[in-house]
């Protein structure tokens, strides 16, 4: 291979990349502090950190509800700052996200919660119905599928959430907690569902954990966030007053 | 089978209730006031077009004199027909001032001429008058004009009042529609954001409040409009019933077709009007969103 032939090579964008980005909430409030990182297309990466580290705000920064104070975000590619509000629209179409507190919507079913993001893009339902049912099934909510949230418990709202991250199959997914309420088995089982969604569709994961068994039993990139500066790490190592943020 | 075609903004809820009240109370006011105009409108109409197209001749003297000033008048090009009015015409014209007891006997009463005009001209009454006078009669020609302006006038001006408060009354359900909207919105910012970060348009978002605020504004808009017709139905009705002197003032009880274009138009111009305050006021607030 040539030096032309190098040049020719089309350059891999990172999935998400900070470059030197800041979030403050005023003067002293500082959140994040000139942030740089990348995440390869196609891996699987966990962040973790001590409680109120801001780890929910840097991820809430990568699937853009928020804008940064300083600094450049491009995801999936694609420069964020420059966005007009349907290129954004567009964008989020193509992140999957586990919020922490779920953030189902009460008055729908399980059914009908998954298949948001579907309604959303304009979907018929007679063309994701059966995907729908299988992926409630695979979770271990097919029977389930017409509870309202109210009546779910905190690990049935979990997978929901997360059924409704994955259902269209996006380019990238970013989970906040995504086993935080449920047990060990079903939560090896998600993780299962995020590895298999990681290698045979190629599909960026980025997932907030302070649960170190989980980071040690699934193969992945670390990174850590303390103190407003993220690094990456070798390996996950327990430190003190690491918790969820 | 599972189905996913719940309305994603929940279903309405007491302060929805509320908004459903104020707007349909608004729409009743303003059908009303609509419904006032056009009884002024067709009133002065009915009252104009009774007397327009005639002119009514006072003649000073004897019978003799009355049936040479019918035949003066038949003989003008513009006069259609003319007729001298009886004892008995006269007496019921002055029925409204003397009361049920009558005219009496012996009162003296003026000689009328009623004419029929072919065409209305403002000159009509001074062209006729002189006709009248040239010949040795002495005469009062009333064409009816200054009455008819008169009448014009005022109806005219209680027409643009309730055409005002019509306006009034569509501004403020606009504003009260865009504050409930702003409420609303602030009170399911979870449900637009969690839409906003599924990937949906402002577009999108604003619609769902629109087709909500639109079928709030048209419900509301019937109910107003039908509780208007019963009110005004019932007020005619009850006036007409008890036979008071003001009867004759108002239209015949009878739906027409402005009516009823008023009263359609009621749920049609609530529910848009809704429907333009809750996209305004929704894309105003999602702009200030990321």
């Amino acid at each position: 291979m040539n030096r032309h032939d190098i040049a020719d090579q089309p350059a891999i964008r990172p999935a998400i990349r900070f470059d030197r980005v800041s979030l403050s909430y005023g003067p002293g409030l500082d959140i994040l502090s000139e942030a740089s990182f990348e995440l390869r297309p196609g891996s699987m990466t966990f962040l973790s950190g001590p409680s109120g580290a801001g780890k929910t705000t840097l991820l809430k920064l990568a699937y853009l509800a928020l804008r940064p104070t300083a600094g450049r975000i491009s995801v999936l590619g694609v420069e964020t700052g420059g966005l007009d509000r349907k290129g954004l629209s567009n964008l989020r179409r193509r992140i999957g996200v586990v919020f922490q507190e779920y953030r189902l919507l009460d008055h729908l079913t399980a059914y009908e919660n998954v298949a948001l993001p579907l309604r959303v893009a304009g979907e018929h339902e007679r063309d994701y119905r059966s995907n729908i049912e299988e992926l409630l099934e695979w979770v271990g909510l097919g029977d389930r599928m017409h509870a309202r949230p109210p009546t779910l418990s905190g690990g049935e709202k979990q997978r929901v959430a997360i059924a409704r991250a994955v259902v269209v199959r996006p380019d990238l997914i970013i989970a906040d907690e995504p086993t935080g309420n449920v047990d060990e088995e079903m939560g090896e089982r998600l993780m299962r569902l995020f590895r298999e969604l990681n290698r045979r569709l190629n599909t960026t994961v980025l997932i907030a954990t302070h649960d170190l068994g989980l980071m040690q039993r699934t193969r992945g990139d670390l990174l850590r966030l303390a103190d407003g500066v993220v690094m990456r790490a070798a390996a996950p190592v327990e430190q003190p007053g690491d918790g969820a943020a | 089978m599972s189905s996913s075609r719940s309305p994603l903004l929940p279903k309405e809820d007491a302060r929805e209730a509320a908004l459903f009240f104020v707007v349909g109370a608004l729409c009743f006011l303003a059908a009303l006031a609509g419904l006032a105009a056009r009884s002024a409108y067709s009133a002065a109409d009915t009252w104009t077009s009774a007397v327009t197209g005639q002119v009514t001749v006072r003649v000073r003297g004897d019978d003799d004199a009355a049936r040479r000033a019918v035949n003066i008048l038949k003989s003008q090009p513009e006069v259609a027909d003319a007729r001298a009015l009886s004892r008995e015409e006269r007496e019921t014209l002055l029925k409204p001032w003397m009361g049920a007891a009558g005219v009496p006997a012996d009162l003296p009463l003026p000689n009328l001429v009623a004419a029929d005009l072919r065409v209305q001209s403002d000159d009509i009454g001074p062209r006729l008058n002189h006709a009248l006078t040239s010949a040795g009669l002495d005469v009062t020609v009333d064409d009816h004009v200054v009455w008819s302006r008169g009448v014009r006038r005022t109806t005219d001006s209680a027409g643009a009042v309730a055409l005002g408060a019509v306006i009034l009354l569509l501004a403020t359900a606009v504003a009260v529609i865009a504050f409930a909207t702003h409420a609303t919105l602030l009170a399911r910012r979870d449900i637009v954001e969690l839409l906003h970060l599924s990937g949906a348009r402002d577009s999108f978002i604003s619609g769902l409040f629109e087709q909500r605020f639109l079928m709030l504004g048209v419900q509301a808009g019937t109910v107003g409009a039908l509780a208007a017709f019963v009110a005004a139905a019932l007020t005619l009705f009850a006036l007409k019933q008890s036979g008071g002197d003001g009867v004759w003032l108002l239209p015949e009880l009878s739906l027409s077709l402005a009516d009823g274009l008023i009263l359609g138009l009621t749920p049609l111009a609530a529910g848009l009007a809704a429907m333009l305050a809750a996209k305004v006021t929704v894309w105003r607030s999602l702009a200030d969103t990321v």
